[in-house]
């Protein structure tokens, strides 16, 4: 056995202990104890996937030696190492962009609890990919729900109190639901290890015993899994959610946490129900309806929206759907579509909601599309990550939202029910993206009365016609020696950890645009070592 | 490398010039715009530097031809230049006219305000142009369309009032609609074809297009999504509110060029990727056909109708577009030349025409239709020019409108589809006489006011002679005499169009 079998293990006990460890530091310590710990478990995982990669196959890992059914189990493959990989990435990005907002929005005497939050955040996550146990995955999916509330609550707004509420009531219901799913299938299969519980379902199958039983496992695990990753209708804990959190929080739970439950679904089909079995069963044509109902809806609810940070909440709705479509195409073609997405909206999100934070900043902390007009000129680098975002979401070639469609669109003419609904569903949801993101792109790039914030005056705010805007000409070149400069505003508004966080989303998502070949061969083989 | 510098340098340009002026902004807290006001800057010089270098190099790279490759976005999907003459006719066509309106441009912005981010916009919108037009493959193709959108946006949103504004999103909106229309062509077809760069004549023979059941469907698709820029009907609503909004040189080459990428995605699509012969006579042709000719006679219809010059001229611009899109709707040789010459000519005529009614802004600040009588007593040789530009688009000989025109109605009539071939001259003659009526009393109105005009209502100034600085009225005296030139002297040119007509069929 090599060493580096050990780092799933090891980068899941690192996160959790640094978590344990910070609840005894001051905030600032915890805080470079939570970075330590996240680029640790990135570069561990990074040696994962490069050591699978090398020899072409996957391996489990066994914990404390208790053999099936009980047991802990940890298994790992190239589509494993990988997703670890990237979700440490983009978690790393989101904690360093958001820093100094983290700072100004969580009280001083609560800050290490935060960091602790985000530990245990950290290493849920990367439990919930490495495992090969159904029962640790359960338990790993409540942390996850309490680091996840925990995350919620630090902004101490009254708003995102009653959000981090109705997250905990949803969440636990899909906890729940995943609970009594494991426990249905420990009664017909005996098995809560992966392996084993699979055979057992294979010859359930086999024998004809047990069918609704194993109807109502499929129905009730993927049920739950949806409400906590958002699915349509489950969504209503996400605009609130991601609205009021601080953009570190809103970044990660949108870019990840949503996605582990979704990587977990995955798992669950392939390691354990057996893609035949899940493909047959009529609980994918659900997932295909509601992630394509999810796409509309979400869309057309972020068109309503005025708030910005709502807007880019409504749009994860709409991203969950074409998750949950992908996924429901039942194809290996339309998996491989999902997990990308997955990546992708990860990479995307998580940029939009560290970039627009820049652009309130300059904005006097406000969120409406109103106070944000001409945002971009304020802070440009905020403007320029917020640009790349929205092309990449609405799918602009050579972003990494392109390839999703792509990989979508070519997807669907493998499942020939579908291929009309999915085509029609890509096509109108694109454009409705185009609608609302480039609708907001317009606004931040035009300019207003003076290069720094000011206040919108009331003749303005109901659509104050061209004489203000004119006017608003002639004003800026004389207003601007006198007003604070726009780039000392700026320089306020993007500490340097920002601007680095924002430019390395940036090559991120052109990564995933440019060069997502070896991604894409990358997910195939992992699926494949699925089996 | 050849290839890629006529693409790569205006970008480069194009992009350090806005960061120059951002640096600049930010250190001297005043708009460049009113900064040198009037007279000609340094950056003036650069900037029409460019503009000369990138033709050169878009000649350069059309006489040198070859072609590279630049990545792969699948492993099927790759992104690439090369070089073919079709290309070339749209690359140097391109080129030209961006040189001569820049140097109009030049002139003109010195009226309006941020004429460095103009410049800078409208650099990389033509590096992005000869993108498209050197295009090896769908893919690329696609990629340099979506870049076109954006980069001119600015021009459009240019004033940023907020009719600007509004017409802005509206091109945007449209533009995104039909590219993702023809997105889902692309997608459709890099399914059933695996590979899709460009060769003359197409993929597909007869069996693979009877093995893909959707393919009319989805060239359907796409004949309407990139006619979106070449404002065909259903989608041209967007054309005549964005063009005329934008500065008058970005409506020349809004109307005089950029609907002619669109022209070029078709000739692509059509002729070098899905085939005529797959095409021709089925319920594709026809529907394309109908959609061209509607838009030929309503573009007409409405530009009689219009008061507001730049807007008059823009649904003329929706019309006349779709004389070539009607000429590659008919799948044979000769309509093909008609339509090939046809975007030459009319990018010529277009532009002059926009450049005259910028001109008329710049002089007297005239911007609707009745306002221009006697309009002959202030810029006579300005005045002639466009006289020359209408007769030259209403197809009167010997200047070049006759000549594709007369392609265009023999090819309808050669095209073999029945009834619509005959109604197509048909249309083309009423649109022509539409022409005549929307064109010419402009001239008539502005030489020959009446007796007892004198000019007074119109403002203190009247009507003392004044015609526009030499740097406007060169790019219109030089388009002017190429409308003529080209229609007595046609000859080169349709041999070359038909020789890629000959390739392609």
């Amino acid at each position: 056995m090599s060493f580096v079998q050990n780092f799933p293990f090891f980068s899941i006990i690192i996160a959790m202990f640094s978590g344990i460890v910070s609840s005894v530091l001051s905030g600032k310590k915890a805080r470079a104890v939570s970075i330590a710990a996240i680029t640790v478990t990135t570069v561990l995982s990074a040696f994962v996937l490069a050591f699978c990669l090398r020899t072409g196959q996957s391996y489990t890992y066994m914990m404390g030696h208790f053999p099936a059914p009980w047991g802990n189990e940890i298994r790992a493959g190239v589509l494993e190492g990988l997703t670890a990989l990237l979700f440490g990435v983009v978690m790393f990005l989101s904690v360093v962009g958001g820093l100094r907002y983290t700072e100004e929005d969580v009280e001083p005497s609560k800050q290490n609890l935060f960091y602790i939050m985000i530990d245990l955040m950290l290493s849920s996550l990367l439990a919930l990919i490495y495992t090969n146990d159904l029962f640790t995955a359960y338990v790993f999916v409540e942390i996850n729900t309490i680091a996840g509330c925990g995350l919620i609550m630090m902004s101490q707004t009254g708003r995102s109190l009653t959000a981090a509420i109705r997250y905990m009531v949803m969440s636990s219901l899909g906890s729940g639901l995943f609970l009594i799913g494991l426990s249905l299938l420990y009664d017909v299969s005996g098995q809560l290890l992966m392996s084993p519980a699979k055979e057992a379902v294979a010859r359930i199958v086999v024998d004809g015993s047990y069918q609704i039983p194993l109807l109502v496992i499929v129905a009730v695990v993927s049920v739950g899994l949806a409400i906590k990753s958002g699915l349509f209708p489950f969504h209503y804990w996400i605009p609130d959610t991601y609205g009021y959190a601080t953009p570190t929080a809103s970044a990660v739970l949108s870019g990840l946490v949503s996605k582990g439950y979704i990587f977990l679904l995955i798992k669950f089909f392939y390691r354990v129900i057996g893609t035949e079995n899940a493909a047959h069963s009529h609980i994918i044509n659900a997932l295909f309806f509601f992630g394509v109902a999810g796409m509309m809806f979400g869309s057309l609810r972020a068109i309503m929206q005025t708030d910005t940070r709502k807007m880019i909440a409504y749009s994860s709705v709409a991203q969950i759907g074409y998750i949950y479509m992908g996924i429901g195409l039942g194809t290996q073609a339309g998996m491989i579509a999902a997990i990308f997405h997955i990546f992708s909206h990860g990479a995307t999100k998580a940029l939009l909601f560290i970039s627009s934070v820049g652009l309130y900043k300059v904005s006097g902390d406000r969120t409406d599309f109103l106070a944000l007009r001409g945002s971009a000129y304020r802070n440009r680098l905020a403007g320029a990550g917020f640009l790349v975002g929205a092309l990449s979401m609405v799918g602009f070639p050579m972003l990494a939202g392109f390839i999703s469609k792509l990989l979508f669109a070519t997807s669907a003419f493998a499942s020939p029910h579908k291929m009309l609904i999915t085509l029609i569903a890509l096509a109108v949801s694109t454009v409705l993206n185009a609608i609302y993101f480039l609708r907001l792109m317009i606004g931040l790039y035009r300019p207003t009365k003076s290069g720094s914030f000011v206040e919108p005056a009331p003749a303005e705010r109901t659509g104050g016609g061209e004489e203000a805007d004119r006017k608003g000409r002639g004003a800026k070149q004389a207003e601007k020696g006198a007003g604070p400069g726009s780039g000392s505003a700026a320089a306020a508004a993007n500490p340097w950890t920002m601007r680095i966080a924002i430019v390395c989303f940036i090559i991120l998502n052109l990564i995933l645009g440019l060069f997502s070949q070896p991604i894409v061969s990358a997910i195939t083989d992992g699926l494949a070592m699925f089996g | 490398m050849r290839v890629l510098l006529p693409v790569l340098w205006p970008i480069a340009a194009g992009a350090a010039l806005l960061a120059y002026t951002g640096i600049c902004n930010s250190k001297k807290k005043a708009s460049p715009g009113t900064a040198g006001h009037g007279r000609i800057t340094a950056l003036d010089l650069i900037y029409i530097a460019a503009l000369a270098l990138e033709t050169v190099l878009v000649i350069a790279a059309a006489a040198g031809g070859g072609s590279v490759r630049l990545l792969s976005l699948t492993d099927t999907l790759t992104l690439g230049l090369r070089v073919d003459s079709a290309g070339s006719l749209f690359a140097v066509l391109t080129s030209v006219m961006w040189l001569l309106t820049g140097i109009h441009s030049v002139a003109y912005m010195k009226h309006e305000e941020w004429a460095e981010r103009f410049y800078g916009f409208y650099l990389i919108v033509v590096g992005v142009l000869v993108g498209i037009d050197y295009a090896a493959d769908l893919v690329t193709l696609y990629v340099f369309y979506e870049m076109m959108t954006l980069t001119s946006l600015p021009l459009v949103l240019h004033e940023l009032t907020k009719e600007a504004v509004q017409a802005g999103l509206k091109y945007l909106f449209y533009s995104v609609g039909g590219a993702f229309l023809a997105l889902f062509g692309i997608f459709y077809l890099a399914n059933v074809c695996g590979d899709l760069s460009f060769t003359a004549g197409g993929r597909f023979t007869a069996e693979m297009a009877a093995g893909a059941p959707l393919l009319l469907t989805a060239v359907f698709c796409m004949i309407v999504g990139f006619g979106t820029k070449a404002g065909m009907f259903p989608l041209h609503g967007w054309l005549p509110i964005a063009h005329p909004v934008a500065p008058a040189p970005a409506s020349a080459v809004l109307s005089g060029v950029i609907t002619k990428a669109g022209v070029m995605a078709l000739v692509r699509i059509v002729y070098f990727l899905v085939g005529p012969d797959v095409l021709r006579g089925t319920w594709v042709q026809s529907a394309w056909m109908v959609l061209a000719l509607m838009t030929v006679f309503m573009g007409s219809m409405l530009a009689y109708r219009e008061n507001v010059f730049k807007k008059r001229l823009a649904y003329s611009t929706v019309s006349q577009a779709s004389y070539v899109l009607f000429g590659l709707s008919l799948m044979n040789p000769v309509g093909f030349t008609g339509a090939l010459t046809h975007v030459v000519f009319h990018s010529a005529i277009k532009t002059c025409l926009f450049l005259f009614a910028g001109a008329v802004i710049v002089v007297t600040g005239w911007k609707k239709v009745d306002q221009l009588r006697g309009l002959g007593r202030v810029m006579p040789l300005a005045l002639a020019c466009y006289t020359m530009a209408s007769l030259a688009l209403i197809g009167i000989p010997p200047f070049s409108g006759f000549v594709s025109k007369w392609y265009l109605a023999t090819g309808s009539l050669a095209s073999g589809t029945g009834a619509l071939g005959f109604a197509g001259p048909v249309v083309l003659l009423i649109s022509a006489l539409l022409t005549a009526g929307y064109l010419l009393p402009i001239m008539i109105q502005g030489y020959f006011p009446g007796q007892d005009f004198d000019g007074k209502e119109i403002g203190e100034r009247g009507l003392t002679k004044k015609e526009p600085s030499l740097l406007m009225l060169v790019p219109i005296v030089v388009l002017a005499a190429a409308t003529l030139l080209l229609g007595c002297f046609p000859g080169p040119l349709v041999a070359f169009v038909e020789k890629i007509a000959a390739a392609v069929m």
